[in-house]
């Protein structure tokens, strides 16, 4: 088999073993498997990077923009890469637990859709690709880690304020301000992407179809989703909401944006969002 | 000639601190010595700290027939304290043999200690070791059994999580913080009146990196004292709550009868800090912040019962790592009879013959594997000459042991040393082991004798010249021929 087809698979086996490896790894406080997964998974970040480059630079790249298996594999390429940057910037290792599965399930979906290609837009052209696509896609990622770091503040949270005693699982994990840490981050640089990637999405539905809103069911959750993120980024960054709050609050936008991505993708009938098998 | 290990010894358990205090070793110069010449007894040991006094001891067992020896020793342990022997009978416990290696174990790895995983009791053993190494009344068995100890100490650290989770009120409250802030340096801590415990705990947060300590007292001149010796900032019991906005852990402890830190001035302050973390532990009686701070978001507060609790949890979670660490400790025991029963001429001898015919028959395979096809007679010969080069080199020094098996007390330790010498134990070796000891300075531990010959013989081979001095360094060099450099006396 040639690379190009062998490339999905090592991918995949990569990711997969790094998260099982993290997994039990985790469960028995062995750094040096939890390093190993980490290993892999960025041996498979690396392989995949290489898999999108493909795709970039082959014949048909202006088609394989709009294709399925592109996108999704676009959105677990950049979860990954956010995680490995808060891996580097702050050291959180325990994230992978969240992006390590994440990245598996998308690249696997990505691949179950293989040639499927949305009916999409002739007026997708390459910047509106980064603005819209690129940005939305990004936030999202920012928004998977601090749905993780969120669950993982509110557990490790309720455990000290109840005054339960801390189990050796939970000493191994980073303490509350690194969580909190994440949820900041996310808020700072992912509501910003998030507003881009919408404000693009409609002036170009403006400039190509005269027309902002269509009421389609994935572009009304947006809204929903941004109005809740703004909030979010708001309280966080002019009130000084810490802690609890945005955690809680982290965790039902990243909710809300699944449903908006793949619930409707999946289940509803759109009009041109749609990149379902 | 057997051996008999016993330990007598007294600990927290069974005696009460009166007893201990009166049968503590600790000022006793030389009672090893003194036990030595007393008893007759081969090898002697003594661990005295304050919680428990052990007395190892090594006996040869056709010499001290008809004696009591637990008792002699009793008896001179009370004459040299000058204490009643019955007390000391009725307050001590006695191990004999594997029983004693058992129990020396348990102590080494703090399985028998007051507070279960404590570290000092292994540096107090060393210590103990170290004098009866100097003093000459710690020979081959007690050397061996006190080595293991101190592996199996260190087995059960690394391997179960005994020793991981604090026990002390004072470090629980350290490690919480931790959880909460992640590193702590940077952090500001205030201390609220003054107490033993909270000085402890302000103490342990300094250690770990705390930026900036405030004091603050109803009696300002004791909290400028306490500022002095802690490297703090003294500030007036007024300011406090104002001050409040620049801290993240506050330890109280003042007498007051009512709550002196209020919900409602914290949920000012939060506002003031803009949500950032604090951590409150209280540690009076009646308690100085009102519970209903803990309700808040980003602030979490502690009082003793509860960081009591946490420490009766982290204690009992310890009594679960000592099952696994008696495991440890059984098959420590184990290991350890083999080798006490391997410490005779017999087993020896056998061990030593059975290396040599395992190393001969090893290194014959491979020069067969070389050659290729041979005939019988040839494989014959070679079998006859590995197995008679093997058993005539051992000769000699089977001659040695069995000489000095004949003399009176030097047996083990010559069949010890060989056993060392020719690794019969396969021990693993340390290598920083008596690095304090050493004088040169590192030289490659492996020699040529080991390395593989097989590029020795091929290049010897294609030169068609003898093979090399293969135990020299000058294999290495191109001129090998074990014979001066020529050229050099011209």
């Amino acid at each position: 088999m040639a690379l190009p087809e062998l490339l999905p698979i090592l991918v995949i086996a990569l990711y997969f073993l790094g998260t099982v490896l993290f997994v039990v790894g985790s469960a028995l406080r062995n750094e040096f498997l939890k390093n190993t997964a980490l290993g892999l998974a960025t041996l498979g970040f690396a392989l995949h990077t290489l898999d999108l480059a493909q795709f970039l630079t082959g014949a048909e790249a202006a088609q394989n923009l709009t294709a399925g298996r592109f996108l999704f594999c676009l959105l677990g390429w950049g979860i990954l890469s956010i995680f490995l940057l808060l891996w580097w910037r702050l050291g959180l290792k325990f994230l992978a637990v969240v992006a390590m599965p994440l990245a598996l399930v998308l690249y696997v979906t990505a691949n179950a859709t293989v040639g499927v290609n949305t009916k999409l837009p002739p007026m997708l052209s390459g910047l509106f690709f980064f603005l819209h696509i690129g940005t939305l896609f990004s936030s999202m990622a920012l928004l998977a880690m601090a749905f993780g770091a969120g669950l993982a503040f509110l557990h490790l949270e309720k455990r000290i304020k109840a005054k339960a005693g801390l189990k050796q699982f939970q000493k191994d994990m980073p303490s509350l301000d690194t969580f909190d840490r994440v949820n900041h981050f996310a808020a700072l640089c992912g509501f910003p992407l998030y507003t881009l990637g919408l404000a693009s999405g409609y002036v170009w539905a403006w400039l190509s179809a005269r027309r902002v809103f269509s009421l389609d069911p994935k572009e009304v959750m947006a809204l929903l989703v941004l109005v809740l993120y703004a909030y979010l980024f708001h309280q966080r960054l002019t009130m000084g909401w810490r802690g609890r709050k945005p955690a809680v609050m982290a965790i039902c936008v990243f909710l809300l944006t699944v449903i908006s991505m793949l619930g409707i993708n999946f289940l509803v009938p759109t009009t041109f969002h749609g990149f379902k098998p | 000639m057997d051996k008999m290990i016993f330990l007598v010894g007294l600990n927290h358990r069974c005696a009460g601190v009166d007893v201990r205090e009166k049968f503590a070793l600790t000022n006793v110069a030389d009672f090893e010595k003194s036990l030595l010449a007393a008893c007759p007894l081969r090898e002697v040991m003594a661990l005295s700290t304050c919680n428990r006094v052990e007395i190892l001891v090594v006996a040869d067992v056709d010499r001290c027939a008809g004696i009591d020896l637990p008792e002699a020793v009793l008896r001179h342990w009370a004459e040299t304290c000058a204490g009643p022997l019955s007390t000391l009978r009725e307050h001590t416990y006695r191990h004999t043999s594997l029983d004693a290696v058992t129990h020396l174990f348990c102590v080494a790895a703090s399985l028998d200690s007051m507070v279960m995983g404590e570290p000092q009791i292994l540096g107090q053993l060393k210590t103990s070791y170290r004098k009866a190494v100097e003093t000459g009344t710690a020979r081959v068995i007690i050397n061996r059994l006190l080595h293991k100890s101190f592996s199996v100490a260190k087995r059960v650290r690394t391997e179960t999580a005994i020793a991981s989770s604090a026990v002390s009120i004072s470090y629980a409250a350290v490690e919480l913080a931790k959880k909460i802030f992640g590193e702590l340096s940077g952090k500001t801590a205030m201390l609220v009146g003054a107490g033993e415990m909270a000085e402890l705990a302000a103490t342990h947060l300094l250690a770990s990196g705390i930026e900036k300590l405030y004091i603050t007292n109803r009696t300002f001149s004791r909290a400028q004292e306490l500022a002095k010796t802690m490297h703090g900032e003294a500030i007036l019991f007024e300011g406090m709550v104002d001050q409040l906005r620049d801290v993240d852990i506050v330890i109280s402890s003042t007498g007051s009868p009512t709550a002196i830190i209020r919900a409602r001035d914290i949920r000012e302050v939060l506002k003031k800090r803009r949500n950032r973390a604090m951590f409150f532990i209280d540690i009076a009686v009646p308690r100085d912040i009102d519970p209903d701070v803990n309700a808040l978001d980003n602030v979490y507060l502690y009082d003793i019962d509860d960081l009591k609790e946490v420490v009766e949890e982290n204690m009992s979670a310890r009594q679960g790592e000592a099952v696994k660490a008696r495991a440890i400790v059984e098959v420590e025991t184990q290991a350890f009879a083999t080798w006490l029963k391997s410490l005779a001429l017999q087993p020896t001898i056998t061990d030593l013959l059975g290396r040599a015919e395992d190393v001969a028959n090893r290194e014959l395979a491979k020069t067969l594997k070389r050659l290729g096809e041979v005939d019988d007679q040839t494989r014959q010969a070679l079998e006859v000459l590995v197995a008679s080069v093997s058993r005539k080199l051992l000769h000699e020094p089977i001659c040695f042991l069995k000489r000095r098996t004949r003399e009176e007390g030097t047996a083990e330790r010559f069949i010890d040393m060989t056993r060392r010498i020719f690794n019969l134990d396969a021990d693993a070796v340390i290598d920083d082991a008596h690095l304090d000891r050493r004088t040169v300075d590192d030289e490659a531990l492996d020699c040529e004798c080991c390395r593989d010959d097989d590029a020795l013989l091929t290049r010897a081979a294609l030169k068609d010249q003898p093979a090399p001095p293969g135990l020299t360094n000058q294999t290495s060099q191109p001129n090998q021929t074990g014979q001066p450099d020529q050229t050099g006396q011209k």
